[in-house]
């Protein structure tokens, strides 16, 4: 399997988390904005290693969201198509939401979750 | 494997003095369930409520729903959870039917999950027609929500485990059997019958997204064959607490239609050989791995056809595709269960992923159609979060105690095993 070459994230508790251990590209937006992030690096030859899309929390709930790259040679055409898929679907669910409640309450919680689907995933690999 | 599933009808639930049944009522001693959950000292508080179908009553959020039920012979309830891991599947089990614990309890400030026992809403879920003992939880200040998830897990499945009880001395109403050969066997009792296995694919991703198989969780294993009746007699629970609408409770786990209605065909229509489970993980080559798997397994047990069903939407999605391409293209038909997110109109794509291999699609709803609630007179758990919950929207809670919602915050109503009513059909 190929190493981690960097997370892009815009979750605070991965960042504390793992900031040490790997490269890590923190970036300041939402759900959508890591996704455009993780575009541009599969188009700079990026291969992504976990899925874009969140488990079963949709992405008009939380605002976090975390990806692991590896690095590649050339385009890696699976990696583009999964996440022009992803944005494709964001952007749906993202089109519905009549204004969210954004309970500041809840953002701990919701960082937890994204935090622990990578830690399940990336602890496994180690 | 043989499994004789005796039903006691319950009709009725009450509390009493001794949790027992009689002519068709469970009467519950709630102080003996309390005791039973605060053997657990990471509870701080526990409530035991009954909502019976047709009150004005609503459950929220909803964790989890488990039928209670106990084993007389072959194992017990619950394998490497609650009892010891012996296979299940096989000897006799009492089911008090029509009968379910409810575990409610906020681990997460978004948790979802409305059961309503009247009005619209009941008729999206098919637990508003079961006679429910709820337990309403809550934990230490200090517990972190991994353990959080737990406790209240396994406090659901002790209640289940301690319910069902009541039923070891009771003669069934009814005694169905299943039987299940095996392959060769099965294979030469009806040669001439497509041979047919079910794919199942259980949520694993992570915190409040996992589901266990004799106690294992689910993303630890690689895909793997597994008695009808192994899933029938509560091998496979649930710790899957998000999207209440397309999970699996353990309740599903122990009912899975797709099992019992390819069990009704056997002999008949197909021959149907075995179940293969699977799960949903996070990593892509967890996903690459397990479908690779899957498809290996299916063509090992030189399948015919295979129907596959689905827990959850998004990341699954990409699994469910994995799978049925890679099935289809060792010469086997797939069937897909699903449910959609194609948006309030509709009119969106409906899975996040797609194939032209992928050609026989059984939808359980969309889950994003927007549906009112009217106000009911009791709240079981707590209504603040249904503003905040999956579905639910700023506004969501009206003054007048209304509620406008997405499906998707009702418990079971796209069900991706069929375990609701909801579905499409095209020409």
């Amino acid at each position: 399997m190929k190493p981690i070459d960097r997370i892009v994230t815009n979750n605070p508790a991965v960042q504390t988390a793992y900031q040490e251990r790997f490269p890590l590209e923190f970036i300041t937006g939402g759900y959508l904005d890591v996704l455009i992030k993780v575009r541009d690096r599969v188009h700079a030859g990026a291969v992504i290693l976990t899925h874009p899309l969140s488990g079963s929390v949709k992405p008009n709930e939380t605002p976090y969201k975390s990806i692991v790259l590896a690095q590649g040679t050339k385009l890696d055409w699976d990696s583009l198509q999964l996440i022009e898929n992803a944005i494709t679907v964001v952007r749906g669910m993202l089109k519905d939401d009549i204004k969210r409640m954004h309970d500041p309450g809840f953002d701990l919680d919701f960082q937890t979750i994204d935090l622990s689907l990578l830690s399940s995933a990336i602890n496994d690999k180690e | 494997m043989r499994l004789e599933l005796g039903k006691i009808l319950i009709n009725d639930v009450q509390f009493g003095q001794t949790t027992k049944v009689e002519n068709g009522t469970l009467y519950v001693n709630a102080d003996e369930i309390k005791q039973l959950v605060k053997a657990d000292e990471r509870i701080k508080s526990v409530e035991v409520e009954l909502a019976r179908p047709g009150e004005s009553i609503r459950i929220t959020p909803v964790k989890d729903v488990i039928e209670p039920r106990v084993k007389l012979e072959g194992g017990g309830v619950f394998p490497g959870v609650i009892s010891k891991v012996d296979t299940v599947g096989s000897g006799k089990t009492n089911v008090l039917k029509g009968a379910a614990v409810v575990t409610t309890g906020r681990i997460v400030g978004f948790q979802e999950g409305i059961i309503d026992m009247t009005g619209p809403g009941a008729d999206y879920t098919p637990f508003s027609q079961l006679q429910s003992v709820v337990l309403v939880m809550d934990v230490q200040d200090d517990i972190a929500q991994h353990d959080h998830e737990y406790v209240l897990r396994i406090a659901g499945l002790k209640v289940a485990e301690y319910l069902g009880e009541a039923g070891r001395e009771v003669t069934p109403d009814e005694v169905e059997v299943f039987e299940t050969l095996p392959l060769l066997d099965s294979v030469a009792q009806y040669p001439d019958l497509p041979k047919v296995a079910y794919v199942q694919m259980l949520q694993s991703q992570g915190l409040l997204h996992d589901t266990y198989v004799y106690g294992v969780d689910a993303k630890k294993i690689i895909p793997t064959i597994i008695y009808p009746t192994e899933i029938m007699d509560g091998a496979i629970i649930s710790g899957n607490c998000v999207s209440a609408c397309d999970k699996n409770t353990t309740y599903h786990h122990q009912n899975n239609p797709v099992v019992h209605d390819l069990l009704a065909q056997h002999g008949k229509t197909l021959n149907f050989v075995g179940v293969i489970i699977t799960n949903e993980n996070v990593y892509l080559a967890d996903k690459i791995r397990s479908s690779d798997w899957t498809a290996k397994l299916a063509e090992y047990i030189s399948l015919d056809g295979v129907i596959i069903s689905q827990e959850g939407f998004g990341n699954p999605d990409t699994d469910l595709i994995m799978n049925t391409k890679k099935i289809e293209q060792k010469g086997i038909k797939t069937v897909i269960i699903t449910d959609e997110y194609a948006g309030r109109d509709g009119a969106s794509q409906s899975l996040a992923d797609a194939d032209p291999l992928a050609n026989a699609v059984v939808t359980g709803g969309n889950a994003n159609e927007v549906i009112e609630l009217p106000k009911l007179d009791k709240i079981i758990g707590d209504i603040s979060v249904v503003d905040r919950i999956a579905g639910g929207f700023d506004g969501s809670l009206r003054q007048d105690g209304t509620i406008l919602v997405e499906l998707q915050t009702i418990t079971g109503a796209t069900n991706e095993l069929g375990f609701n009513k909801l579905s499409a059909k095209t020409e």
